[in-house]
């Protein structure tokens, strides 16, 4: 799955340079691109979201 | 001074140059050059702090939007958060112990975190100066900063995508937990799922135990794990003659004075006389400074003067009667005191096999000189260790799982000794008592040969919690302040 971001990353980064007029699309992958490596950073962590120390 | 919005983007080129030029083309040369291969926690961490340049190019194409801001302090937030769940794996291990490469002596986890701090930093300072933010429409040329950067951008994002699909896979493959050095031969690339199993997520995980609570035990013993138990009978009950500030959670008596120790749960420390109606000593420990001292739970007398006080998250206070007691100096290790009384100091117990256990009992063995408590079972780790500790340091010395006797048998499949919730516990001739409030029964182990060698049921009990030996006899305390008189068995 981190390959698939990093696709959708250059896709974006290929929109603000080829076709600028595509800001609204480029920012969805953006954003889409966050959900995704927040989501897998939550899978990574399975089983404590916070740090596995006394808070 | 006062930043236009093309120098603004002209600064903002070379800060996203330098992030893509640094960190993370030295995260690729790492795994080029050195086979390192970053975990999925390393992998979302590097992903973020390329987001974070990507943003950076919006601003340098677009002008700063609001919501190019938003978007970058929200990233930069959770970079940080990602730093510190990472590190917080490996930053209190042994000297010397972490995860994979280091640059100048510190792992890559703790980079990203000084990385994603820098960010912040950067942004912060940039929006000091910003004259004004740019409005909803408008493309600008990137100028010829911009156009490095994301030329390369384009490159460095590339080169990490290769070493994902190498590293991780294609979809729906995603990052190790635990991964190989990276190859470039396609043979020993390994592609898992491994991380999404199990799939359980939990605010604390391991850290979620609940404060053990023996109000809630079965009292009964006859549904206990162990099968077919002798009886103890109770011969006589006393009781605690003197009031006490909160419910008795804890007795020891010495041998040697007849005198007794009771601890409550609002950390009351009694010293009472040999007839349980005369308080010698007393202080009410002041529980919130130096060390976190929860409920107290367990209390034994340490030869000589000097008492142990047992919490139940394995804190511990050392007290000594002393005349000469200063009240002022003693001020701020007490709430009140009748001004005979000193601290010794405070600390706290480490175990490894009751790591993330609660105790509610503690015990002194003085042929060894250690101090022995017992861990209570919570949902996350049901096991009864038994940990004991030199005086001498108060250093853990040894611990162990306590095997069962040949002639105990259990009362049937899933049960077990973790079962049990050990309120009180002492030694004597070499035994250790334990009495359990969960099933009403007392355990005796042989300490030389790790293993329970005996139990009893004890009909008639509410919630226990504590023990103490007087001659032949065992004196199982109450949170009520009675306490139980049995013989004290020899097997």
């Amino acid at each position: 799955m981190e390959f698939l971001n990093f696709l959708l990353i250059l896709w974006a980064a290929w929109l603000l340079w080829r076709r600028p007029e595509h800001e609204r699309f480029a920012f969805r992958l953006l954003v889409i691109s966050c959900v995704l490596m927040a989501l897998l950073f939550l899978i990574g962590t399975h089983g404590s979201l916070v740090p596995g120390l006394n808070l | 001074m006062a930043l236009s919005e093309d120098r603004l983007r002209a600064i903002l080129a070379w800060v996203v140059i330098v992030l893509l030029g640094g960190p993370i083309t030295t995260a690729v040369l790492l795994g080029v050059l050195n086979g390192d291969s970053p975990c999925i926690l390393c992998w979302a961490e590097r992903t973020g702090m390329i987001l974070i340049a990507l943003v950076g190019l919006f601003v340098i194409r677009y002008g700063p939007r609001p919501r190019y801001l938003g978007m970058a302090v929200l990233l930069g937030l959770w970079g940080t958060f990602m730093a510190i769940r990472h590190s917080s794996l490996h930053l209190a291990r042994d000297v010397g112990q972490g995860f994979s490469t280091t640059i100048l002596g510190v792992h890559t986890y703790v980079w990203a975190w000084v990385i994603y701090a820098t960010v912040l930093l950067a942004i912060g300072v940039l929006l000091l100066f910003v004259r004004r933010l740019a409005p909803e429409e408008g493309i600008r040329e990137p100028g010829r900063a911009g156009r490095f950067a994301t030329g390369l951008f384009i490159v460095v994002v590339a080169a990490n995508a290769l070493q994902a699909f190498a590293s991780t896979g294609p979809p729906p493959y995603i990052g190790q937990g635990d991964p190989v050095r990276l190859s470039l031969n396609p043979r020993h690339w390994v592609w898992s799922l491994e991380e999404l199993q199990p799939p359980r997520i939990s605010l604390r995980g391991a850290w979620a135990i609940p404060a053990p609570d023996p109000g809630t035990a079965d009292p009964d013993p006859a549904h206990g794990p162990l099968a077919d138990l002798p009886t103890l009978p109770v011969s006589g009950w006393e009781r605690i003659g003197v009031p006490l500030e909160g419910h008795l959670s804890g007795l020891a008596r010495d041998s040697a004075t007849g005198r007794y120790l009771a601890v409550t749960d609002r950390w009351g420390v009694y010293l009472l006389d040999g007839t349980l109606s005369h308080v010698v000593h007393r202080v009410v420990l002041d529980p919130g400074f130096s060390v976190d001292l929860t409920p107290l739970a367990g209390a034994a007398f340490l030869g000589g003067d000097t008492v142990g006080i047992l919490c139940t998250n394995k804190s511990y206070a050392l007290l000594m009667p002393d005349p000469q007691a200063q009240e002022r100096a003693e001020w701020r290790h007490f709430l009140s005191t009748d001004g005979q009384m000193k601290e010794l100091g405070l600390g706290r117990f480490q175990t490894v096999r009751a790591h993330q256990m609660y105790v509610m009992s503690l015990a002194f063995d003085p042929s060894a000189r250690e101090l022995v408590t017992l861990s209570v079972p919570n949902p996350r780790h049901r096991q009864l260790v038994v940990s004991r500790f030199a005086r001498r340091d108060m250093v853990l010395s040894s611990e162990f799982r306590p095997s069962l006797a040949v002639g105990l048998t259990l009362a049937g499949p899933g049960r077990g000794l973790a079962d049990y919730l050990v309120t009180g516990a002492t030694v004597a001739d070499g035994r250790l008592y334990a009495v359990s409030a969960a099933y009403s029964t007392l355990l005796v182990l042989d300490l030389q040969r790790r293993e329970v060698v005996a139990a009893y049921a004890l009909p008639g009990l509410a919630h226990p919690v504590g023990l103490a030996a007087r001659g032949p006899e065992l004196l199982v305390a109450q949170a009520d302040g009675r306490i139980a008189v049995v013989e004290r068995p020899e097997p």
